[in-house]
């Protein structure tokens, strides 16, 4: 990430002292006023998601989710710690439905909590490359845009992303399969 | 049928966690209590995130990639209309919904491009913007690796989309 931010930064700053040495404060500061615009919204959107997450761990709901989604995440992460595969299942069900007020809380409580755990730079590579290659079915957003701006058949990209979707996530998978190594441990090492 | 998706499922958590005598008052404020911490723990990130984005968008340094990224990109398969689409999704939300937007008004909803701008918007993710939320509390901070993966992936999945929205 320092890498690349720096590289960015250096590069588009020297070209505005060149093209437009006023722009670059204003550039930056508009840049903040937009990230604290979606905070802002992200702070409310969290509230209402984490409040009904502290009812589904509470009544012990989310259990569930972890274990309808049990042989994915053995064939995906390997053994898991019991709090962050309650987490992960949580974050992969939101971000399959196309919730995406929830999936980034559970996102950040699942990395937290395998970061406790020794060797899970697996896990946590697996998760992330996961969260980021889009898990969703139905692209509902895009629908309802392509519908109320005047499509005939809003509903004919479903097949399409479905298949795009597979095809990015698979990808994903096979590379952090290939690239990262899986730790031999077995499950009772992070008890 | 989606639309009952989200308060049937509300209804079903609120019945069981009464059932299962949890203090729901007490246990829903709790959740959302720790809303703000975490705003304020991802705010930072966030405004790196953007900042670089403008700056990137303003210099010109993204078109000029986008100029020269044009040619390999046709030779995936991807046209030159959905090129910046590609190269912008992985920043911005806002900023790849804009040209998506732009491509519905410019040549229609059900035109060629604009489908397979939507699978393309639809089947990847905001790379950096994930990166930079997910890892906030994180005290990793070796992204490179997962960044790439994720960033060729996606890749795929736009050639993959420009393909098939051709036979379909």
């Amino acid at each position: 990430m320092n890498v690349i931010f720096g590289l960015v930064l250096i590069l588009s700053t020297a070209v505005m002292v060149f093209i437009n040495p006023d722009g670059v404060l204003s550039a930056m500061l508009l840049g903040g006023e937009k990230a604290l615009d979606l905070t802002m919204k992200m702070v409310v959107i969290y509230a209402v998601w984490l409040g009904v997450f502290a009812l589904l761990e509470q009544s012990k709901l989310s259990n569930f989710f972890a274990k309808a989604l049990k042989p994915v995440n053995k064939f995906l992460f390997g053994p898991l710690p019991e709090k962050a595969s309650d987490f992960i299942s949580l974050n992969i069900s939101a971000n399959m439905l196309g919730m995406s007020g929830a999936t980034t809380p559970m996102g950040i409580k699942a990395i937290e909590e395998l970061e406790k755990h020794p060797n899970t730079e697996y896990a946590i590579t697996m998760f992330f490359v996961i969260n980021a290659t889009s898990i969703q079915i139905i692209p509902s957003s895009v629908m309802a845009l392509r519908s109320s701006m005047g499509s005939l058949s809003p509903a004919d990209i479903i097949i399409p992303t479905i298949l795009a979707t597979l095809i990015s996530s698979i990808v994903g998978i096979i590379l952090v399969k290939v690239f990262v190594k899986k730790p031999k441990s077995k499950l009772n090492r992070y008890v | 049928m989606s639309k009952y998706f989200i308060p049937v499922l509300f209804l079903i958590i609120f019945i069981v966690s009464v059932i299962k005598k949890v203090k729901p008052y007490d246990a829903f404020t709790l959740g959302a209590k720790s809303a703000i911490p975490f705003a304020v723990s991802i705010f930072p990130y966030l405004v790196s995130i953007f900042v670089l984005t403008e700056l990137f968008e303003i210099s010109g340094i993204s078109s000029l990639l986008t100029k020269a990224l044009t040619p390999f990109f046709n030779l995936m398969g991807i046209p030159t209309e959905l090129t910046k689409l590609v190269l912008i999704k992985p920043f911005s939300g806002s900023g790849s919904l804009a040209i998506l937007t732009e491509i519905f008004t410019k040549y229609g909803t059900d035109s060629y491009l604009a489908r397979s701008a939507c699978v393309i918007y639809g089947s990847s993710e905001t790379v950096f913007y994930i990166a930079a939320v997910y890892f906030a509390n994180a005290k990793t901070k070796k992204l490179l690796t997962p960044i790439l993966i994720s960033l060729f992936a996606s890749f795929c999945s736009c050639v993959f989309a420009c393909f098939i929205c051709r036979l379909m």
